[in-house]
């Protein structure tokens, strides 16, 4: 029993120092260090106020917000995605000559990339108070509710794709394509009704829209909308498992590829 | 005496492809491949049977290429076997790439923080040990410096040290005992066979023979991926010897 409770406790201990590793070595030769985390977001929004809001002067009401409700989230998807199809083909030694959980590696690749989404939040939270409502009780309890589904979204998403491109390395360049049309196959720069009807089922379609509307619906309005909560967690178990499934499958040989 | 490693007709084959194998070919070879019959394969080990009791020290020779490092992998457990079993019931302290787990960029201390959570230890038992390894490394003045500054004496002796704090009780070492200089070499040397005679049971791979000699119990002879002999060392190290001239 002892044995087991410390085997977790290290299992623990590992993945956080994976992901400060990451996180650490992300900055560590800068000199802002770790506050480009936070700064990288306000200039962000102040680029993207200044593009909507004085240059093109979109019609729709706070557009600035409505963008970076669903930016922030989405940059969390895409970049883990982005990164991790080369953490597995890119610790070959700490995969070849030393036993540990290998999942491990990708999911610290998705937590260093929470924590940028993390340091966003303050913004969200300003614009809230600038543009609506305010921060409400809700997004203590749905922010979390939301960071476990993407994160189990992501993990299955990202094991799968760190591992298929161990054996097939076009995968990467495949990726790079899909995120970016998937970044416009979700209602992310407009809305989901500004497209047109025939069209608007492959957007429905996509397991993220509902994850992106739940993410812009609380952060915009304190809305909690469990339908689009119960779709994402729904899909969410599917690519978890699905992308385990894979993970575990190809990973007894992936000695031979590496 | 139970076995604390059995080893049971194992065989391990590696594919041969080119390193890019064109589209077509991709296509065509793409369920052989997933189904793992890829026709052009090699076996870097075949019918490997042995077994290792607790406490023992077991040395591995061999030509270069005879599956050596290929057996210390599948004990490991990063690579898995194409047929027969592996049964291993410790925890292993592999010691076969020092500092396989080190960051350039990192600091001398949050290696050695990572990599002994690595080689399994928590992170307070990496803690309570921090300053013996920093000592036994001797290289404290240099140790919130990070790796890159390091010359290759001081990283191999910062990644030795940590391996060597961890408790092994399963020990896997592939030719290091040269790490350092003259002095640090004895050091190593003398941590390592405090160790084996403390009762960890080791698997020792060299080509120096005088080292087969002095520390192991039994001799494991490879010849291209086979078991050739077993038994003594000073016995097999001698007809290795002369097999080889």
């Amino acid at each position: 029993m002892g044995e087991i409770n410390r085997e977790l406790r290290r299992n623990k201990d590992l993945l956080w120092l994976l992901t400060k590793k990451e996180i650490t070595l992300k900055y560590k030769r800068t000199v802002l260090g770790i506050l480009w985390s936070l700064l990288n977001p306000i200039l962000l929004a102040i680029i993207l106020f200044i593009a909507f809001k004085i240059f093109m002067r979109i019609k729709m009401e706070n557009y600035t917000f409505f963008f970076l409700s669903a930016l922030f989230p989405w940059n969390w998807f895409s970049a883990s995605v982005t990164m991790s199809t080369g953490t597995l083909i890119g610790n070959v030694s700490l995969i070849k000559k030393i036993r540990f959980p290998r999942h491990f590696l990708v999911l610290a690749t998705i937590l260093a990339q929470l924590f940028n989404l993390i340091l966003a939040l303050p913004i969200i939270i300003g614009l809230s108070y600038f543009y609506g409502n305010g921060l409400g009780m809700s997004w203590f309890l749905i922010v979390p509710i939301l960071v476990a589904i993407q994160f189990m979204v992501t993990t299955g998403i990202c094991v799968a794709i760190s591992m298929i491109n161990a054996y097939f390395r076009d995968m990467e360049y495949i990726i790079g394509v899909v995120v970016s049309m998937l970044f416009w196959m979700t209602p992310i720069v407009y809305p989901l009704n500004m497209v047109p009807e025939a069209y608007r089922i492959y957007l429905i379609l996509n397991p993220l829209t509902h994850l992106i509307t739940a993410w812009r619906d609380l952060f915009m309005s304190n809305t909690i909308n469990w339908g689009s909560i119960g779709i994402s967690f729904g899909s969410s178990l599917i690519f978890f498992f699905l992308g385990l499934l894979v993970f575990q499958r190809l990973g007894k040989r992936l000695d031979e590829v590496l | 005496m139970n076995g604390i490693i059995e080893i049971k007709d194992v065989w391990k084959k590696f594919p041969m492809g080119k390193d890019r194998p064109g589209f077509k070919e991709f296509l065509v070879k793409l369920p052989q491949f997933l189904s793992g019959n890829s026709h052009s394969y090699f076996w870097a080990l075949k019918r490997i049977s042995f077994k290792i009791e607790q406490g023992e020290c077991i040395g591995i020779i061999g030509k270069n290429g005879a599956g050596k490092s290929t057996l210390l992998s599948l004990i490991l457990g990063t690579i898995y076997p194409t047929k027969g079993e592996i049964q291993v019931s410790q925890k292993i302290t592999p010691l076969l790439e020092l500092g396989a787990g080190f960051h350039p960029d990192l600091t001398g201390r949050e290696n050695i923080l990572i990599n002994g959570v690595l080689l399994g230890l928590t992170k307070d038992e990496v803690m309570e040990r921090i300053e013996a390894i920093i000592a036994f490394s001797e290289i404290k003045e240099f140790i919130d410096m990070p790796l890159r500054t390091y010359s290759t004496g001081m990283y191999l002796r910062l990644a030795f040290s940590v391996a060597i704090h961890t408790d092994p009780k399963l020990l896997l070492i592939d030719e290091i005992l040269a790490v350092g200089d003259e002095a640090f070499q004895k050091k190593s040397k003398d941590a390592l066979l405090h160790l084996i005679k403390g009762g960890a049971t080791t698997i020792f791979v060299s080509h120096r023979m005088s080292a087969i000699t002095e520390i192991c119990h039994r001799a494991l002879w490879l010849d291209g991926g086979e078991m050739r002999a077993e038994g003594i060392p000073e016995k097999i190290v001698e007809e290795y010897l002369r097999y080889s001239g």
